[in-house]
């Protein structure tokens, strides 16, 4: 049993010059019946924790476990992601097609096991971090880590080293300097206030960070490069656009270009025009494509009953011609399809807006509403 | 030890100038971040700065206009921005190579430069991890490559190389940023106990996380240092491998080749070595570190520098061996084009700088010459820059359907963004100098002579 009025320390620390000095006291202090032996070096030291008795360390099995433990993961989850939950088929190979997990799998089992082998080795077996251990308090670590090596009798079990006896010990083994590092306080205030204050500044910058982020968004809900490109250049109708220098959103076809199905027109006056033969049939589906056709390019002129009264008449100084009179309703249909092409006193050429089909499907239905425009007494059955 | 057993030609010199002690190598390397850094280190801090600014405006100005600002065209999509960052992550795997695979190799002579590669591998691959990132165009979108259960139900493709790429360097970096904290605990220790101001002992304190330097504690450090360093080695060879994969496994002429994983490999290691050499000589001249990094530790990097530059100019044979071998007219003629192209002169920049003028290092006058390791070095870095140029942009360029076959020409926003990451690294590198320990002391200390007891277990245990 410990005598009450002895002494107590948490450790009674000898400093030596040389390793050697060390290695030697640590292995004659070896189970020392006063208290814990410790070592403390600059560097490691060869052979000290055979002289000291230390178990090996235990981190290679556990990495290995972790190891094993990160490629298993890895592959499962690649393995459940590509070919259970969303199989695809890539490059004609199998769902199942394991060899492409491998690379990835093996990253993982790396990290994994990295991980293990510098955080298990700083947090769970040395018991890191530990920035308020007694042993930082000393005189003695300042030497120690540059270029002194400690022997230290620590207190176990709370009861303190009795610091004569340890220190007679220590200085019997050689120590050159002998540091007694008193108990410490029961409970040490200054790492509270520490953890405290720490906390006090994680849960401030947590609800500035929420509050800013929250306006942020609410303010600019789509920042410029973020816009997820909601807003790019486009092409407006009936306005110039930014594409080119000209103004123009499209590029003009090439000079000398022919687009697929076009001919040349080569007829120049409406007498020559007069033999062309229109080569549509009369049938329903024709007569009700001509009829859509001229209620896009032409009604807005001619009028619905082919009359050339229209409200635009009034607003435009021309007068479109009354399709129903009788030298047009007698001109051939090869006539009318050359004032399509190359246009009639105001009106334009509609020759690239009417296909060659579709001009002749106008014409059948311009023939039905004259023919409509002119109805007999012979016609009622 | 196996050192002693042989002959005196072959035994490792030793890795300091004179003697050193254990106090003397903290006073000159702790004492750095504890002294106001002279004006040279600002002048060169604001030019590094001012050459940032550049790419990150040349970066803002990509991602407010779009990647038109570029000049990758139909053909070539791939160009400046996977360039760059094949280059950057193949610099940052020197800083592995040395960190783990030599240390597996119990190369003693990479202790005092450990350290500072590894700080490098980390901004190398900072800058690296840039341009994929604005390569995507939408870099707030990129978290999409994550798999994570959303509402579109779906899953990235697992089988895509470029998400195995994601992975690579995501591991990478997480893994080496690891392994450089790791290995600065004891020396930010070291720092906290020379603090004299209690907030900075504080702040040192914390970050290394209250390190004590006992026996346990180190028995742990170094079973993780070598678990780590073993993981890192075949991380370091899996990451490279998998970037060439983002080539090798499509079928464009050029790039389906076995050859390309370890040929990437190796061409990282080199033109990491180059940069890692640039670096250390800036260092070790404005640093006053010329006796902990001797001119023996520049010697044996600059035979490294000369190994690879032999395994490139093997692979740059069997490259074109393989095209002749092939039978095959698509890839005949983009090899045609490497040489003979519209950029032939690229590929005959890449032989001259990566396979000509390495060779310099056959003689030992030149691997210990400042002037000539500099002149290698920078040749390797612009050849090694210029071979990812020729590999991704001509391949690129003519592929099997002529008339799509399209001429690549960069623009001054793809030269900014390359500046600027070399002015990103050089700023990070400078920054790194000043504040953290650029030598991890406890590693050289460990290996100072006098300050092991004897080996062999002869020793009084008594």
């Amino acid at each position: 049993m410990t005598e009450p009025s002895a002494a107590r320390a948490w450790a009674v620390i000898g400093l030596f010059e040389r390793p050697e000095d060390l290695l030697r006291a640590a292995a004659r202090l070896r189970g020392s019946p006063l208290g814990r032996v410790q070592a403390y070096t600059p560097y490691p030291v060869h052979h000290l924790d055979e002289a000291l008795g230390l178990r090996r360390s235990p981190l290679g099995g556990m990495v290995f476990v972790m190891g094993v433990l990160g490629a298993l993961t890895a592959f499962a989850f690649q393995y459940w992601m590509s070919a259970v939950d969303y199989p695809i088929v890539t490059g004609g190979k199998s769902p199942r097609s394991w060899q492409a997990f491998v690379p990835i799998t093996f990253e993982v089992m790396v990290l994994f096991a990295t991980l293990t082998a510098g955080l298990g080795m700083l947090f769970l077996l040395n018991r890191l971090p530990d920035i308020f251990h007694p042993m930082l308090a000393s005189r003695a670590m300042e030497k120690i880590t540059r270029d002194r090596f400690a022997l230290a009798l620590e207190s176990s079990g709370g009861q303190g080293v009795d610091v004569d006896a340890a220190k007679k010990v220590i200085l019997e083994l050689g120590a050159q300097e002998v540091e007694v590092l008193p108990l410490p306080a029961p409970a040490p205030a200054a790492p509270l206030n520490f953890l405290l204050g720490l906390g006090g500044a994680l849960v401030a910058a947590c609800v500035l960070a929420g509050y800013s982020t929250y306006w942020v968004i609410k303010l600019y809900p789509e920042l410029p490069p973020m816009s997820h490109m909601e807003r790019q250049p486009r092409l407006n109708a009936q306005s110039p656009s930014g594409f080119f220098k000209d103004g123009r959103g499209m590029r003009p076809a090439p000079v000398g270009s022919v687009a697929r199905g076009h001919r040349p027109y080569l007829i120049k006056t409406p007498e020559e025009a007069a033999r062309l033969v229109n080569p549509l049939p009369r049938t329903t589906e024709t007569m009700e494509k001509g009829r859509v056709l001229y209620a896009v390019y032409c009604r807005v002129c001619h009028g619905f009953l082919g009359d050339g009264r229209t409200t635009l008449t009034s607003a435009y100084g021309a007068k479109p011609a009354d399709l129903r009179i009788k030298r047009l309703a007698l001109a051939p249909d090869g006539t009318i399809y050359h004032a399509i092409m190359v246009g009639k006193n105001a009106m334009p050429s509609y020759a690239y807006e009417l296909k060659e089909d579709e001009r002749w499907a106008v014409i059948h239905y311009l023939r039905a509403l004259q023919r409509a425009q002119d109805a007999r007494e012979s016609d009622i059955p | 030890m196996a050192e002693a057993l042989l002959p005196e030609g072959l035994r490792e010199p030793a890795l300091t100038d004179g003697a050193i002690t254990l106090g003397e190598l903290d006073d000159r390397v702790l004492s750095v971040p504890e002294t106001r850094p002279p004006a040279k280190w600002f002048a060169a801090f604001a030019l590094t700065s001012a050459i940032s600014a550049v790419g990150l405006a040349c970066i803002a100005y990509t991602l407010y206009t779009g990647i038109g600002a570029w000049g990758n065209n139909s053909p070539v999509f791939w160009a400046f921005d996977i360039i760059n960052f094949v280059f950057w992550v193949g610099i940052g795997h020197a800083g592995t190579l040395i960190s783990a695979i030599l240390f597996l190799f119990r190369k003693r002579w990479r202790n005092s430069i450990a350290r500072y590669a590894e700080a490098m591998t980390i901004f190398a691959v900072i800058c690296a991890a840039i341009f994929p990132l604005i390569h995507v165009g939408r870099p707030w979108l990129a978290f999409w490559l994550f798999p994570y259960p959303n509402q579109r139900a779906l899953w990235p493709n697992f089988r895509s190389p470029l998400l195995w790429d994601v992975f690579a360097v995501n591991t990478y970096f997480i893994v080496s940023l690891l392994f450089w904290f790791l290995g600065m605990v004891p020396d930010i220790a070291s720092m906290r106990d020379r603090a004299k101001d209690p907030r900075l002992k504080f702040a040192y304190t914390a970050l290394s996380v209250g390190w004590r330097g006992s026996a346990e504690h180190w028995q742990h450090y170094e079973k993780a240092y070598l678990l780590l360093a073993g993981l890192a080695t075949g991380l370091v060879l899996s990451v490279h491998s998998v970037v060439s994969f983002d080539f090798a496994v499509s079928v464009v002429p050029g790039w389906h080749m076995t050859i390309f994983p370890p040929y990437f490999v190796t061409g990282a290691i080199f033109a990491g070595f180059a940069m890692v050499m640039m670096v250390l000589i800036v260092v070790r001249e404005t640093m006053d570190l010329k006796h902990l990094i001797t001119m023996y530790h520049l010697e044996v990097m600059n035979k490294v520098i000369l190994g690879t530059s032999c395994l490139m100019g093997y692979a740059y044979m069997m490259e074109g061996f393989t095209a002749w071998y092939s039978q095959n007219q698509f890839i005949h003629h983009a090899f045609k084009q490497y040489l003979w192209g519209a950029y032939g002169w690229a590929g005959w920049t890449v032989l001259v700088c990566n396979v000509l003028i390495p060779q310099l290092f056959w003689s030992s006058r030149l691997r210990r010459s400042y002037p000539s390791m500099i002149f290698v070095a920078a040749a390797v870095t612009i050849g090694m820059w210029f071979e990812r140029f020729v590999i991704i942009v001509m391949s690129l360029q003519q592929d099997y359907l002529p008339s799509s076959w399209r001429l690549y020409q960069p623009t001054l926003i793809d030269f900014g963004i390359l500046l600027g990451s070399f002015g990103i690294f050089f700023s990070l590198v400078l920054l790194f100098a000043r504040v953290l320990p650029v030598i991890a002391t406890t590693e050289v200390k460990a290996i100072l002579p006098g300050y092991q007891p004897a080996h062999g277990g002869d020793h009084d245990r008594a």
